[in-house]
């Protein structure tokens, strides 16, 4: 599902090249749950945001769903985005103004897909993750783990390809963390390929694959 | 995308744009507020000059374009309210030969005239008129019909009132036939003449007794020879007749070379001169206070439409992630501020329509509100809105994910 040979990515501060990723080779197929994980400032954030889209490679090729991404425009960025990746963030990101079956509903906004009844689907997802009572209650009224949910929910509502999750326990107590972390692997088992990206090593026993990034080189790629 | 998906997508955006504002809405009211007072000033002058020109329109079509009216007194005097006689009655048999002239009308007024009908009392202006008065100034009667030509032959005791005064010395009975008292003599009404309105400054035109100017002179206030003013038509040029005029009337009253008239003409070219110059100058005035109130409030709206970005960051980010093109960003952002604009308008068009009395009585002018004025405030709101959401628009769209999802 998703190539990636020697990719690089470097910024530039004036003249001088300050390399992030320095030549990344990876696969990863339809259904599998991919832990990526590194200690912050090893480039693990720069691959998630490539992989998701976000940001472009300076070199190196990059096949998402046998597509080569080079020199798509924004729009078909924006729509690649919107068919086939989940985004699941430390913060949440839900917009305040909205409750939270409105959130659920976001990406339906931008959606070219035949998504049949997306109100009843949404719903559907929000009883799946015990918030059927709140489905119609703001961000600021709900807890951390139950704003994780509603993000999770709102990132399944277009039925993407990868779910692509950054930091998602990051802001939230252990237990709710695992918890959230559970909800990935039920999600996995139903055959969602996931990806979740972190720094902490406690997380690494709910994948199914384990990447390790160093330094901008993956440093161990090990399935269990 | 079909028709259907295009609407319901408009209806969303729609939705949503209305939860962001109630959201938003402490910074809404002050955009929304400025916008509305600045498309209401903007009504108030549209209507107001349209009103101003329909009243210069009614005047010179009462007066008819080819009216010449020469007053005693020079324009200095007339400024100074100075009331003078000079011109006289045979004057006007001067006039009347000039060539093309046809009509010829003369006036002489009595103010603060008391007049009675049984107990109940008024003042008001007694105008001595010749018998061609009613027809000169095309002015139809409610009941009754204007004195008769051995009334003005004979310098009979006969009128015609004016609606205001059928009012307070009638209230809805019949007038024609009574004898009220005008000044000690009693008077019959042979007409009462239809009431003409809109005069909203100056004194009420409805209120007036017309009588035989014979009478006028000779049995209320022994003036024998002097006119308060002489009204005449031409069929010729009436800037050349204008001309004649004064040559006769400066020569019959002797008045040097480089002295200046004892009396004053007036067209209906005047007329219609002096109401644009009013228009002119309210235009200047309001128009300068509706631009400055629309300017501003485009800045405001800018401003806390550009701070919100900042805070709405985040926002933008989630939306870009989940497929929102820089397109897609730029046009909510921009429909969110026209919206708001476009509110403002309509909220400035409702309230000058609420406020049209009270501007009428303040500014003395008639208001003539139509269509135009609502597409008027509509597209400027429209502007204000595009103009001022513009800039905050396009920094909304050119913030990147990566930038605005970062912890």
């Amino acid at each position: 599902m998703i190539i990636l040979n020697n990719i690089r990515k470097s910024y530039f501060v004036g003249e001088r090249e300050l390399p992030i990723l320095k030549g990344i080779n990876l696969e990863i197929k339809q259904g599998e749950f991919v832990i990526l994980m590194g200690v912050s400032g090893s480039g693990k954030t720069t691959l998630m945001n490539i992989i998701g889209l976000l940001d472009k490679q300076t070199e190196g090729e990059f096949y998402f769903m046998d597509t080569s991404v080079e020199g798509l425009d924004d729009e078909a960025l924006a729509g690649f985005r919107n068919r086939h990746i989940g985004f699941v963030f430390q913060q949440f990101f839900l917009l305040p103004y909205l409750n939270a079956i409105e959130n659920v509903l976001i990406p339906m906004v931008y959606s070219t897909k035949e998504i049949k009844h997306p109100r009843d689907k949404a719903r559907h997802l929000l009883r799946k993750f015990n918030l059927a009572e709140r489905t119609h209650n703001r961000p600021s009224q709900l807890s951390g783990g139950e704003q994780q949910r509603v993000a999770i929910a709102r990132a399944l509502i277009n039925d993407p390809d990868l779910i692509l999750a950054d930091e998602p326990t990051g802001a939230l107590d252990s237990k709710t963390g695992n918890e959230i972390m559970e909800l990935f692997r039920m999600l996995n088992e139903d055959g969602k390929t996931i990806m979740v990206v972190t720094h902490d090593p406690k997380l690494a026993s709910y994948g199914r694959r384990l990447i390790r990034i160093e330094d901008g080189t993956i440093s161990e790629d090990i399935t269990t | 995308m079909g028709l259907s998906q295009k609407i319901s997508r408009l209806r969303e955006l729609l939705e949503e744009t209305l939860k962001i504002l109630y959201y938003y809405r402490g910074r809404v009211v002050f955009s929304f507020s400025g916008v509305a007072l600045g498309i209401l000033s903007i009504c108030v002058i549209v209507t107001t000059i349209d009103g101003a020109n329909k009243k210069a329109y009614d005047i010179f079509e009462a007066l008819g374009p080819d009216a010449i009216m020469i007053f005693s007194g020079s324009e200095r005097q007339h400024t100074a309210r100075e009331r003078v006689n000079t011109l006289t009655v045979s004057d006007a048999d001067l006039l009347q030969r000039i060539g093309g002239i046809y009509d010829v009308l003369k006036v002489y007024a009595v103010r603060g005239v008391n007049i009675k009908y049984l107990d109940r009392k008024w003042q008001t202006q007694v105008i001595g008129g010749t018998e061609n008065y009613f027809t000169s100034f095309t002015w139809g009667f409610q009941s009754g019909s204007f004195f008769s030509h051995e009334a003005y032959e004979n310098a009979e005791a006969e009128c015609v009132i004016g609606a205001k005064v059928n009012e307070e010395l009638f209230r809805g009975e019949n007038a024609v036939g009574k004898v009220i008292q005008v000044g000690q003599l009693p008077t019959k009404v042979t007409g009462v003449l239809e009431e003409k309105g809109g005069a909203t400054h100056g004194p009420n035109i409805d209120d007036r007794v017309i009588m035989p100017l014979t009478t006028v002179m000779s049995r209320l206030s022994n003036e024998r020879r002097f006119l308060g003013m002489i009204r005449l038509k031409t069929n010729r040029d009436v800037d050349a007749t204008i001309e004649d005029i004064k040559m006769v009337l400066r020569n019959s009253h002797g008045i040097p070379e480089g002295s200046e008239d004892d009396f004053m003409t007036r067209s209906s070219k005047d007329i219609l001169q002096f109401v644009s110059v009013i228009s002119g100058s309210l235009f200047l005035f309001l128009g300068t206070a509706s631009i400055v109130a629309l300017v501003v409030s485009g800045f405001v709206l800018a401003n806390l439409f550009y701070l919100t970005i900042q805070e709405r960051k985040k926002d933008i980010g989630i939306r870009r992630a989940y497929g929102a093109t820089r397109k897609g960003i730029l046009l909510s952002f921009l429909f969110e501020s026209v919206f708001i604009t476009i509110l403002g308008g309509i909220a400035g068009v409702l309230l000058s329509i609420a406020l049209e009395g009270v501007f009428e009585k303040l500014f003395n002018i008639p208001m003539e509100f139509s269509f135009k004025v609502v597409i008027f405030a509509l597209v400027f709101s429209f502007l204000t809105g595009v103009l001022s959401g513009l800039k905050p628009a396009l920094k909304a769209s050119r913030i990147e994910p990566i930038e605005a999802i970062r912890g």
